[in-house]
């Protein structure tokens, strides 16, 4: 076998590789005969045989090998761009639901933890979960997805998106225009009201506690000091709070009141962790306390400070994931 | 010396002008391929004799968008071939079907209807700027 032959039959092979065997040696027949022509075409041209160089420069020009072999194959999508568009809006649209089950699903190993290393640890395990836990369920979609993209392309199914009417799409939504003036006066005067309301609570107990103040009493357990600490915390809160929609009374909502907002919440989510980690809620006034009892009744407002923390953690990730900046779907070429 | 003629800024936007345009004139030979290759047909050829005539007439194909292609058309019933032997070598002759001569009209008609449309909007177009 000469050298051009060599080359080629080397090429062809490379091509045959990446060919169904149904349809191998027919193609490759063909491709032989065309590639065959235009070698002697250009051993023509230059009235001499042609040098290896020269053929395998007509080789690569003609094509990479699995390139050239994949266009004789089907053409198809994993998924086409019939179906994408329904694809890409079941991912935004399931993807909030499948973070909170998700969450929601993992949190229940942290609800007994008693260390605050561990609680920690357990609260970045749950996080870290998130990403592996959502690409399977991306995994998943698309996998279905895929599924209805054969059953598309391959039984002459309905084109997508042709039974609809205009008449049904949904009404035109108002536009945020932000706030009234009346209303931001409003939110500020309830605000008072309740920085007030709260106030009060160290006088007389029963505000918060409610008949929950006799059974105190009755338990021989006051309110433990970490109370206290909270109370102040809640208080900043609410002065913080206090200030921005003072300044909102003036300044219109704008840019700057949305990383305020989410500010707020992260102090929010820090001081429901804190109560979380404290493992003494009432302490008992005197050695006629049911010290067993009051054990339990402190476990079990532990777990309930727990459960109130996931939700707003979750609440947390939401607003995180409304911050995010907005997605625009580039063109896709297929 | 100009003190921007280092800058890569003007080479960058020639660069993905080219690639627009490049990715545009795919688009737009696309359709037009077929309907060449349908209108070549109409006298038989086997693979490489059809990518010279192509080219011969201006329109250069590559091998490798070609020879799949007749394939496909094949399969779609647009041609038909049969192998034979020439200059001592065994050779795929394509030629276009019945069904193809029939789609190369209604192909031919709609092409000349949309080249007709473009020169009318190109033609009014020219008249208001003048």
């Amino acid at each position: 076998m000469n050298t051009t032959n060599d080359l080629l039959a080397r090429y062809l092979q490379a091509i045959g590789d990446h060919l169904p065997a149904a349809t191998r040696d027919d193609v490759l027949a063909e491709l032989r005969a065309n590639l065959q022509a235009q070698l002697d075409d250009r051993s023509e041209e230059l009235n001499r045989p042609l040098t290896d160089p020269e053929v395998a420069a007509i080789l690569k020009q003609h094509g990479r090998p699995i390139l050239v072999a994949a266009r004789y194959l089907p053409q198809q999508s994993l998924i086409g761009p019939a179906i994408f568009p329904y694809y890409l809006m079941t991912l935004r649209k399931a993807a909030p639901f499948a973070i909170i089950i998700i969450f929601l699903a993992n949190c229940s190993n942290i609800l007994f933890i008693h260390t605050l290393p561990e609680l920690i640890a357990g609260l970045l395990r749950v996080l870290g979960q998130l990403v592996p836990d959502l690409l399977i369920f991306a995994a998943w979609v698309t996998a279905a997805f895929a599924i209805a993209e054969y059953v598309y392309a391959h039984h002459d199914a309905k084109p997508f998106g042709l039974s609809w009417d205009p008449t049904k799409l949904p009404a035109v939504k108002p536009q945020f225009k932000g706030k009234s003036r009346a209303s931001r006066i409003a939110d500020l005067i309830f605000h008072c009201a309740w920085m007030v309301y709260v106030l009060e609570i160290p006088a007389h107990p029963y505000l918060i506690l409610g008949p929950g103040e006799l059974y105190l009493h009755m338990l021989n357990a006051r309110p433990a000091p970490v109370w206290h600490l909270f109370y102040a915390a809640v208080l900043f809160l609410l002065f913080f709070q206090l200030v921005t929609k003072i300044t909102a009374v003036f300044v219109p909502a704008g840019l700057w009141q949305t990383p305020l907002n989410f500010a707020t919440k992260v102090l929010s989510v820090l001081f429901s962790a804190w109560l979380a980690l404290t493992n003494v809620y009432f302490v008992p006034t005197g050695p006629a306390t049911n010290l067993k009892f009051l054990a339990d009744v402190n476990h079990w407002i532990n777990v309930s400070f727990r459960i109130f923390l996931i939700f707003v953690i979750l609440d947390l990730i939401v607003e995180g994931w409304k911050l995010r900046p907005s997605f625009q779907a580039k063109r896709l070429v297929f | 010396m100009d003190a921007n003629s280092n800058s890569p800024e003007p080479q960058i936007e020639i660069q993905i002008e080219s690639q627009i345009f490049d990715s545009l004139r795919l688009e737009l030979r696309r359709g037009c391929l077929i309907l060449a290759v349908l209108a070549q047909l109409r006298a038989e050829h086997y693979g490489y004799t059809l990518r010279k005539a192509l080219a011969d007439q201006g329109l250069a194909i590559e091998e490798s968008t070609l020879y799949p292609l007749l394939r496909r058309l094949e399969t779609q019933g647009l041609l038909t071939s049969q192998w034979r032997e020439e200059d001592k070598r065994n050779k795929r002759f394509y030629k276009l079907s019945l069904a193809g001569e029939t789609i190369l009209a209604q192909l031919l008609a709609e092409w000349n209807s949309i080249n007709d449309s473009v020169n009318n909007i190109l033609h009014h177009s020219d008249q208001r700027q003048s």
